[in-house]
């Protein structure tokens, strides 16, 4: 059975690419607009990867790892970030928070794959 | 990925697109109404955020481009670095627009920028240029090496005890890494592993050793490890044997000073690595070894293998003796150090002294007397060590006029006296880049190509004079050439023609070659390779007046010209006069003070008084400074002279002479003009050091065209 991958972004589009890219490399992919309706998302299911913005309303990116590292079935999710090159304190947080990847915006689908496929196969 | 998906993907980033601008431009309006709301800020730094990454998806490097720098701008608002102001907003609105039309272009299926849409972007950025704290354009995509040969590479991976709780593992980036390459032989390192019973099943214990055959770059393979190179050692060299073609390429690499750099651009190491180094260079450093060398770091983590780092040494030792290397330590004659030691010596016994006799008793003011004696002595002692001959920096200049003088076909020889001259270790340092402004300027423009040396009955060997000499409590140094000297006549011309001087106006000859340090003024029509860029001399006159120095030219038709810069001996302290003003203190450096004079009670209405017959114009420094409270009955006038000019400050009382330690105002008061420093009074007050150059070039100009 092929991986799922839950990809967190405000942007209708990134979710849209990330999700043509990540699927025709053969992961399963959900996704959400933002950190609460990712912690929605989780429940109940088996996530295997997230991937999720730092900037976005109702729920930021920090806030959101902070609670998925709570959770005790995603205790061992990996977690991808995506930062910008200006956000280097952002990086230093969700660093502290736990997720310890991450992908700097803006990027190409083909590295978003390197990046995911470095964590796990799909 | 198909190219329906990527279509419709596509269409649905120019909705989002469009909305996003929507938002942007609404947020924008609304933060001018109320320009304090942290929430709006956010909302309206992550549309043009949302924006740029979205484009970034699609390849529109002309979208992420420009958003990237509007992303910038806004996020030093949400920092609270930058405020939000009228004009900021009106830069930002044509910004919005122009995102816009580039979405709409690529909803007509253009993915590039039009012509004259870069025209109109290029524009745009440039008005939000002053907004940019700091100038961070695209970050540079980094060129890569190209390494196509096959290389063996001996891994060394020891995953951190989280890696596994973090959600890495370590099997996946084997994994990944079988992608890049072949894995020849993975050996598992166990040696971590616990007794069973200590054994927690949700910490990493393994290693492992992994001989990798791959053709990617070293940084490339490092870049596997990128997440979890935080926690774990990782340690990426090149198998046995191997290191024999590194050495080779490094023999072949052009000279370099650095070891580091070399290492780096022969590919052995990666710059991360370099930076871990020179980390673990620091830590010891600090923890009291003496500095260790970067190479026995490099070899010691097991970075590199020791011939290669031989390699690079032997190449930077080269590097070094090719080139005279300026010191970083300055020599201090022993007997002045010794002599620095015995006062201190003599002011401990002093001090007790003061501390054995009461206030009251007779021997304590001498006691006292001596004290401040010795201190003074102290402070001539401590300055005098920090002095350093001239000569070190006179002598770089040798080079510079050997390679300028192959550059411009010229023959010069460059004499250098006077290299013995002391001055200050600071003001040794920033004087270099004036002096270099001026040799350069002289050779260029100064002396005649050979030609018309010849034709002048000149040696065809063109001369220049670097000399150096004490004069008066303040060190000079003099630039000589034996050249063509300056044209009185063009330099007029110039300046009437770029309206610095009115057409008609009598001036002396002095006036006129002091006109050749005003801004924007540079007779060379055509622009040379080497000065004349139009920075000219006005920056060098900047530059040495910072030091708070003078630069004076002196020129005989034909015949050369020298330049004569004057500096004082350090920078540190100087001789003040402070004078008071309602309950402030002001300092103005006494070399400037020529007099001190009642001011008369006629004066009082006026703006200038007579002085022994001539007319003295005045600044009030009560008026320029806004000091609230009425004048005293009397009031004195400190008679300053600066280039020449003469000029009053009216103060309210006259309080002497002090020993004036200057310390640098923060930058919040870079622009304050007239100011160049402040003190620190005896009982603690802070007093300003008056900047006389601009205070009476702004001041009394103006003044005297009333006279």
């Amino acid at each position: 059975m092929s991986k799922t991958i839950l990809i967190v972004d405000d942007s209708a589009s990134v979710r849209q690419v990330v999700s043509i890219a990540l699927r025709g490399a053969g992961y399963e992919v959900v996704t959400a607009a933002d950190g609460q309706d990712a912690l929605k998302q989780l429940d109940g299911k088996r996530i295997h990867l997230i991937i999720s913005d730092v900037n976005m309303p109702n729920m930021d990116g920090i806030t959101l790892v902070g609670e998925v590292k709570k959770l005790p079935s995603y205790k061992f999710t990996p977690i991808i970030m995506l930062t910008t090159e200006s956000q280097e304190d952002k990086k230093r947080q969700a660093q502290a928070a736990g997720a310890k990847a991450w992908v700097t915006k803006p990027f190409q689908p083909a590295q978003m794959l390197a990046a995911v496929s470095k964590l796990i196969m799909p | 990925m198909t190219d329906d998906d990527l279509a419709d993907a596509l269409d649905t980033f120019i909705t989002e697109a469009r909305e996003l601008l929507q938002d942007f431009e609404e947020g924008l309006l609304g933060l001018e109404d109320e320009p304090s709301a942290q929430d709006s800020v956010n909302a309206l730094f992550r549309t043009m955020h949302t924006l740029k990454g979205s484009a970034g998806l699609f390849g529109l490097h002309h979208l992420v481009a420009f958003t990237h720098v509007v992303e910038t701008v806004l996020d030093s608002v949400r920092e609270g670095e930058l405020a939000v102001s009228a004009e900021l907003v009106s830069a930002l609105l044509p910004c919005g627009d122009h995102v816009s039309s580039m979405v709409e272009g690529v909803a007509a299926g253009r993915l590039d920028a039009t012509t004259s849409e870069t025209v109109d972007g290029d524009r745009l950025l440039a008005a939000l240029q002053p907004f940019l704290t700091l100038s961070s354009p695209l970050a540079p995509v980094l060129a890569e090496p190209e390494v196509d040969t096959l290389r063996t590479w001996r891994l060394t991976l020891r995953f951190g005890p989280d890696s596994l709780r973090n959600g890495m593992d370590p099997l996946s980036f084997l994994r990944y890494l079988a992608t890049m390459g072949v894995l020849e032989r993975v050996t598992t390192l166990t040696d971590a592993l616990p007794d069973a019973e200590q054994m927690d099943p949700e910490t990493c214990y393994l290693g492992f050793v992994i001989d990798f055959v791959s053709g990617a770059a070293k940084a490339d393979i490092e870049d596997v490890f990128d997440f979890v190179r935080e926690d774990s050692q990782i340690s990426i060299v090149p198998a046995d044997g191997q290191a024999d073609d590194y050495v080779k390429v490094i023999e072949g690499l052009p000279d370099q000073d650095r070891l580091g750099d070399l290492l780096v651009r022969s590919g052995a190491v990666t710059d991360l690595e370099i930076a871990r180094a020179l980390q673990i260079q620091q830590e010891r450093n600090r923890t009291g070894d003496s500095l260790p060398p970067l190479g026995e770091i490099l070899i010691e983590t097991q970075t590199v293998p020791k011939p290669v780092v031989d390699a690079a040494l032997g190449k930077q030792r080269k590097t070094a003796d090719s080139r005279s290397q300026e010191t970083q330590t300055i020599r201090v004659y022993a007997n002045r150090l010794d002599k620095l030691i015995d006062l201190v010596g003599e002011l401990v016994i002093a001090q007790s002294s003061v501390g054995i006799h009461r206030p009251d008793e007779e021997g304590y003011d001498e006691a006292q007397g001596e004290v401040m004696r010795l201190v003074e002595e102290v402070r001539h002692s401590a300055l005098s060590l920090r002095m350093v001959p001239i000569g070190t920096t006179l002598r770089r200049f040798e080079r510079v006029v050997r390679d300028v003088c192959v550059d411009l076909d010229k023959d010069v020889d460059l004499v250098i006296t006077g290299g013995e001259a002391e001055m200050d270790k600071a003001l040794v340092e920033r004087i270099g880049d004036p002096l270099l402004h001026l040799v350069r300027n002289a050779l260029d423009h100064g002396v005649e190509p050979r030609a018309d040396r010849e034709r002048q009955g000149k040696p065809i060997r063109g001369k220049l004079r670097l000399n150096a000499f004490h004069d008066a409590g303040s060190i000079v140094i003099e630039v000589a050439d034996d050249g063509r000297g300056l044209n009185r006549d063009r330099i007029l011309g110039k300046a009437v023609e770029r309206g610095m001087v009115q057409p008609g106006t009598v001036m002396s000859d002095h006036e006129v070659y002091d006109l050749i340090f005003e801004p924007g003024f540079s007779t060379v029509e055509t622009v040379s390779n080497l000065s004349g860029r139009g920075v000219g001399m006005d920056v060098v006159r900047r530059n040495i007046a910072e030091l708070r120095g003078t630069i004076e030219v002196l020129t005989t038709a034909g015949a050369g010209t020298t330049f004569r810069i004057r500096l004082p001996l350090t920078l540190a302290i100087i001789d003040g006069f402070l004078v008071g003003v309602g309950p402030s203190a002001f300092i103005v450096p006494l070399d400037r003070v020529t007099e001190c004079v009642e001011l008369p009670p006629n004066a009082a209405e006026r703006d200038c008084m007579y002085l022994r017959g001539e007319v003295l114009p005045f600044i009030r420094l009560r008026t320029i400074f806004d000091i609230a409270g009425t004048p005293p009955r009397r009031q004195n006038v400190v008679v300053i002279e600066q280039s020449g000019q003469r000029a009053g400050l009216v103060v309210d009382t006259l309080l002497g002479q002090f020993q004036t330690v200057i310390k640098p105002l923060g930058v919040l008061f870079s622009e304050a003009r007239c100011i160049s420093g402040s003190t620190i009074l005896g009982n603690g007050e802070v007093a300003l050091i008056l900047d006389v150059g601009p205070l009476v070039a702004e001041n009394v100009s103006r003044e005297q065209v009333l006279v």
